[in-house]
């Protein structure tokens, strides 16, 4: 990305050649043999074990596809982006022991790549922490900003994902538990001042995260935040009475 | 000073010369312009657009233009069709690329069960030592035409075949099947199962804990059915035997949270199955492999859920298999008595 903002600046064109040309070889290969294709019968390219292999059965594919798929050493392109928070969605617990509660149900999604400053998209993050799914949606619809559209397409499709691959049985009993924002790449522009002056026009991008939990939310999300009880408040003017001083005494 | 002008021009004995009337002035939302005013104050506490609109094009021009990459939207390279592609290429100026790449295919499994057998029904109700049981007549594999001519077929390849001791050989390629998807180990499923196959059998399967146990078998394993297909070339052959098993099993399967989806882990049940084993005979290192599994249409249906589910409406422009939502009981449909048919590519 740094390569492409700094031809940014020298020329202020905007190509993303060896981007594109790598995605269009990935596509093309994915042209099936024709001749093969029509045959019912062909479906599976394995090796034997030990074997050449080459590529993976998509038995489930769509069904217009032909099962054949080959894919490129060339296509190869270094991911982008973040990785790392959707492997949670993959680790497996072992069965509760019997006479333990049940684990409740997460899922934790993202949308990359938001054409949206972090710093406001946090505003936007913050609101929705702590409350039920159906109450953060309908919040959402009512907020006046960009990145409040993309904050409730993700909590939508999480929503969906809980019920369809992580078991969850009903999609309201769900309440939003991770609500973060993290900086995306930043394309640098220029814009011209009075009297040649220059300025730097920054373009950001930011990823919003989010984690559904199944069951009921905790009554305060931030426990430092919440009132105190009145038992709580009157050993703290206990305490406060009793460190006072008299000063000048004996 | 115009700012000083406005808010003075608030004062009621002030009235400065050059302004036609007082408008109404509004702090927080942009006053439309009434065409009965020659002249308009320009509101300065209207903080979203500039006061001035003269010279809008001027300011936009300070600006240089940056064409944004579109990422993970739809105009995302990954989720354009070819046509798409292309015509934002030639939009670019992109010349396509020709990839020279010729890769060799191995075809290891075909994609289906080449004439599938049809179990006949009440097949497993009754027991055979009870009297209707024994009436039922199952017609024994020698008398059957094309099953005999596919059996003679496998000889040629393999001299030492014979049906019974197959049966034997299937039910331990069956049962290992089963032993290695509950451990999840990839090596042993690919040597027990077929590449078609596998997909279908290990389908939600790295996403939960799956308990098994064999307890036994009801009757013994009979093979039911046999063919022999090629493919592209005459001498390419593959075979295709089914087997019938009739067990006694406990599955039980746990979600990704470790709480019970389905099955028990207590409670036994009679599975019978029909299950279609391949090998290719054609290659000197070809081995049976769990392939295809045959439902009726006359088996009960499986054990309900244990969650509720939404059932979404079946299209009847899609030809796909009915889409049931518990795409969460693929593992189950594997292994248990399952109503939803398999598909294949």
């Amino acid at each position: 990305m740094s390569i492409n903002s700094e031809k940014l600046l020298h020329s202020g064109l905007f190509i993303f050649t060896k981007f594109i040309g790598l995605r269009v070889l990935k596509s093309n290969t994915f042209q099936p043999i024709s001749g093969l294709a029509t045959r019912g019968y062909l479906a599976s390219i394995a090796g034997q074990p030990g074997g050449q292999s080459t590529g993976v059965l998509a038995a489930h594919g769509e069904p217009n596809r032909c099962g054949l798929h080959t894919s490129s050493a060339l296509c190869w392109e270094r991911p982008t982006g973040p990785r790392k928070f959707l492997t949670h969605n993959q680790t497996v617990f072992p069965p509760t022991p019997f006479g333990e509660q049940p684990r409740p149900a997460f899922v934790c999604h993202m949308k990359k790549n938001i054409k949206y400053s972090p710093s406001k998209m946090w505003y936007v993050a913050c609101l929705v922490r702590g409350l039920r799914i159906d109450d953060a949606i309908n919040q959402l619809k009512f907020v006046h900003k960009k990145g409040s559209v993309a904050a409730r397409e993700t909590l939508e499709e999480a929503k969906e994902l809980a019920v369809k691959e992580h078991n969850v049985e009903f999609a309201s009993n769900l309440w939003v538990s991770e609500s973060f924002v993290g900086k995306g790449m930043i394309i640098r522009g220029y814009r011209r001042h009075a009297r040649r002056r220059f300025g730097k026009v920054e373009y950001k991008y930011c990823h919003y995260f989010v984690t559904l939990e199944e069951g009921d939310p905790p009554e305060h999300y931030y426990p430092f935040r919440r009132p105190r009880t009145p038992q709580e408040l009157l050993e703290e003017w206990m305490e406060e009475q009793r460190r006072r001083t008299i000063i000048k005494s004996l | 000073a115009a700012r000083i002008t406005s808010s003075l021009s608030r004062l009621t004995l002030f009235t400065p010369p050059s302004y036609v009337c007082l408008t109404p002035h509004s702090r927080s939302y942009y006053t439309p312009k009434d065409p009965n005013y020659k002249y308009f104050r320009p509101n300065f506490a209207f903080k979203r657009k500039h006061y001035n609109p003269k010279f809008k094009k001027d300011r936009w021009l300070k600006v240089t233009k940056v064409e944004l990459p579109e990422i993970d939207t739809k105009d995302d390279v990954d989720k354009m069709t070819p046509d798409e592609i292309r015509a934002k290429m030639k939009e670019k100026g992109i010349q396509p690329t020709r990839p020279w790449q010729e890769k060799p295919i191995v075809i290891s499994s075909t994609a289906g069960t080449f004439e599938p057998y049809v179990p006949p029904e009440g097949d497993g109700k009754l027991s055979t030592t009870s009297k209707a049981g024994a009436k039922q007549k199952f017609q024994f594999l020698e008398k059957k035409g094309k099953s005999m001519m596919a059996i003679r077929k496998i000889r040629q390849y393999d001299e030492d075949f014979d049906p019974k001791d197959f049966a034997e050989e299937a039910q331990k390629i069956y049962i290992d099947t089963h032993k290695a998807l509950a451990d999840f180990d990839k090596v042993r499923l690919h040597q027990t199962v077929t590449e078609r196959a596998y997909p279908i059998v290990t389908h939600q399967a790295h996403r939960s804990t799956i308990r098994w146990h064999f307890l036994g078998s009801l009757e013994p394993p009979r093979v039911v059915h046999a063919r022999c297909t090629d493919v592209i070339t005459t001498d390419n052959i593959f075979a295709q035997i089914t087997v019938r098993f009739h067990t006694k099993q406990i599955l039980a399967v746990y979600d990704r949270f470790g709480r019970l989806q389905h099955g028990s882990e207590v409670v036994a049940r009679d599975v019978l199955e029909y299950v279609v084993f391949e090998k290719h005979i054609a290659n000197t290192y070809g081995i049976w492999r769990i392939h295809d599994k045959i439902i009726p249409d006359w088996m009960p249906p499986r054990q309900p859920t244990l969650k509720t589910y939404k059932i979404e409406e079946i299209k009847e422009e899609e030809e796909a298999t009915p889409s049931d939502k518990e795409s969460k009981d693929g593992v189950a449909a594997e292994l248990e008595k399952p109503s939803i048919s398999v598909a294949h590519a």
